[in-house]
């Protein structure tokens, strides 16, 4: 089905485009074909990634989370709702967020990981902040269902190499509330802070 | 004034002679791989017995005497370890005997520099891909300039990957060279394809080749191996290229070696305009040039090592290695 749409972004597995469908704003998510590897294989990554993103964003969805809404998945193509806001990233290059914003992104991950999705990117650049300061995760190609208490830490991780001390302390905050599977991952995005390779792969 | 480079991390003694940044000599002397791989101990013992030969082999191919050398680097690791202290023995007595400035060179970083020198890129991504390394590197300023990972195997490197099929499937291993071969004219088949964000693993991926030896033409599961797991490594460096924004890509180490690598790796670079170098075979294998030619930039940029300060590590990372220059 071809997509009428404009190019907005280009990452490295994908091409985002801004769409109408159906009368609703949208975005489509196309994941391109790659030359260099074989058409079998290729087919089959771009495929599969595609099938397990909509499940994600979908058990997500219905859980009352905020991601975006699956509404049509093709092959290698998700065309999802389009979110109105701007990303944290840009807001906090603005200095203008709220110290709740920082708390709602951690209880939004909270509410990710209790249904064992992990995000695999959760960082200020996949956070939308809407005009109502509403927040909501975006981009789940890396994410992956898992009830591993590492990769789950390892969300945590990026977020806090992105934030400040006292963002991040926010940001933990709604993240942990008083559920004690939150302080178990606490406690080992901790751990694996301690271990050598993290700290000397610092953020480039 | 020229610079001695010793090079003895594994199977290869590697004697190379730089001056000015020119590779004046690159000589090798190799223990032979049977087929239970390399015996630390006996390629140690072999590296000791052909030190003298392999020396005055790359003086003498430099035209020069041991008077004529100003300095000397030797491998410090990454590498078996019986291996590399014949190395750091042969450097430290080359700088007592002619009263000469030493310094320890990380393995990696010489595949790198020789392929980054030799190609005249600034800021290249790497794909550093060899026996038991296998990472996507670029250079880093802080909290010190080194070459950073930007992804890297978090089980076993590439090149060992494909000597333990090449071995299940009772070929020679080398490089991967006899998996290339086998490869040809295969089929593909289904084969697990493991990529988390820049990183990846090989283990899964051996281990289900190896089973599928028994169903399968062993040229289809060659064929499949080899392009899931180059795919895997040009995914991964896919990514850190649209992170980063460099402009060239080096391949080096001696899975490099490998021209479907090359083609891939080349198809991906092509595809974001970016430029793709890959280093000549001769430094891609294990070689002293390289480490001559590093040893020569620190020594230029006062990196010089106490001699009670030399030793080896044989689990020496390429990000805790300072590149001043």
């Amino acid at each position: 089905m071809p997509l009428a749409g404009i190019l907005v972004a280009e990452g490295a597995e994908s091409k985002l485009y801004y769409a109408d469908f159906l009368g609703i704003p949208a975005i489509v998510k196309d994941r391109v074909q790659k030359d260099y590897r074989v058409e079998e294989l290729d087919r089959e990554i771009r495929t599969v990634r595609t099938k397990k993103e909509a499940r994600i964003l979908a058990t997500a969805s219905e859980n009352g989370l905020n991601v975006p809404r699956v509404l049509l998945v093709e092959d290698h193509r998700l065309v999802m709702s389009r979110l109105p806001g701007i990303t944290l990233l840009e807001l906090m290059r603005m200095n203008d967020v709220a110290k709740e914003t920082f708390s709602k992104a951690g209880r939004l991950l909270q509410g990710l990981h209790a249904l064992n999705i992990a995000h695999g990117d959760y960082t200020p650049i996949n956070i939308i902040v809407d005009v109502h300061g509403e927040v909501w995760a975006i981009d789940f190609g890396l994410a992956d269902f898992t009830n591993s208490v590492e990769d789950k830490a390892i969300d945590l991780i990026l977020m806090k190499r992105s934030l400040d001390h006292d963002q991040f302390a926010e940001f933990m905050k709604g993240y942990s509330g008083k559920s004690k599977a939150s302080s178990v991952v606490a406690e080992r995005a901790k751990e694996i802070e301690k271990r050598g390779r993290y700290q000397v792969r610092t953020l480039a | 004034m020229a610079i001695l480079g010793i090079e003895s991390s594994a199977h290869t003694l590697g004697v190379g002679v730089s001056e000015g940044g020119r590779i004046l000599a690159n000589e090798k002397m190799m223990y032979k791989i049977e087929d239970k791989g390399v015996i630390p101990a006996k390629a140690a013992d072999l590296h000791a017995e052909n030190a003298r030969i392999a020396v005055e082999a790359a003086l003498g191919k430099a035209g020069l005497s041991i008077r004529d050398i100003a300095g000397v680097g030797y491998t410090k690791g990454p590498g078996m370890g019986p291996c590399l202290r014949v190395g750091q023995l042969i450097a430290r007595t080359i700088s007592v005997d002619n009263s000469i400035p030493i310094t320890q060179v990380n393995h990696a970083v010489g595949h790198i520099e020789v392929a980054r020198h030799l190609s005249r890129a600034k800021d290249p991504l790497v794909i550093y891909v060899s026996g038991g390394n296998s990472q996507i590197l670029g250079l880093v300023d802080a909290p010190f300039r080194h070459y950073h990972v930007f992804g890297e195997t978090l089980d076993i490197g590439i090149g060992n990957m494909l000597d333990g099929f090449a071995r299940a499937a009772k070929l020679n291993p080398a490089w991967g060279s006899s998996v290339a071969r086998l490869a040809k004219g295969g089929r593909y088949i289904d084969m697990p394809y493991t990529v988390k964000g820049m990183d990846f693993t090989f283990t899964g991926l051996l281990t289900h080749a190896t089973n599928a030896l028994r169903s399968n033409p062993h040229r289809d599961v060659a064929y499949s191996l080899q392009e899931t797991s180059f795919a895997m490594l040009c995914e991964a460096a896919e990514r850190a290229l649209m992170l980063t924004g460099k402009n060239t890509i080096l391949v080096c180490g001696g899975v490099a070696q490998s021209e479907r690598l090359r083609q891939m790796v080349s198809t991906m670079a092509i595809s974001h305009s970016v430029r793709s170098f890959v280093a000549p075979d001769e430094y891609n294998a294990d070689n002293g040039a390289m480490i001559a030619l590093v040893a020569e930039k620190m020594l230029d940029h006062g990196m010089e090592c106490a001699l009670a300060d030399c030793d080896i590590n044989q689990r020496y990372r390429v990000d805790s290695a300072e590149i001043r220059w």
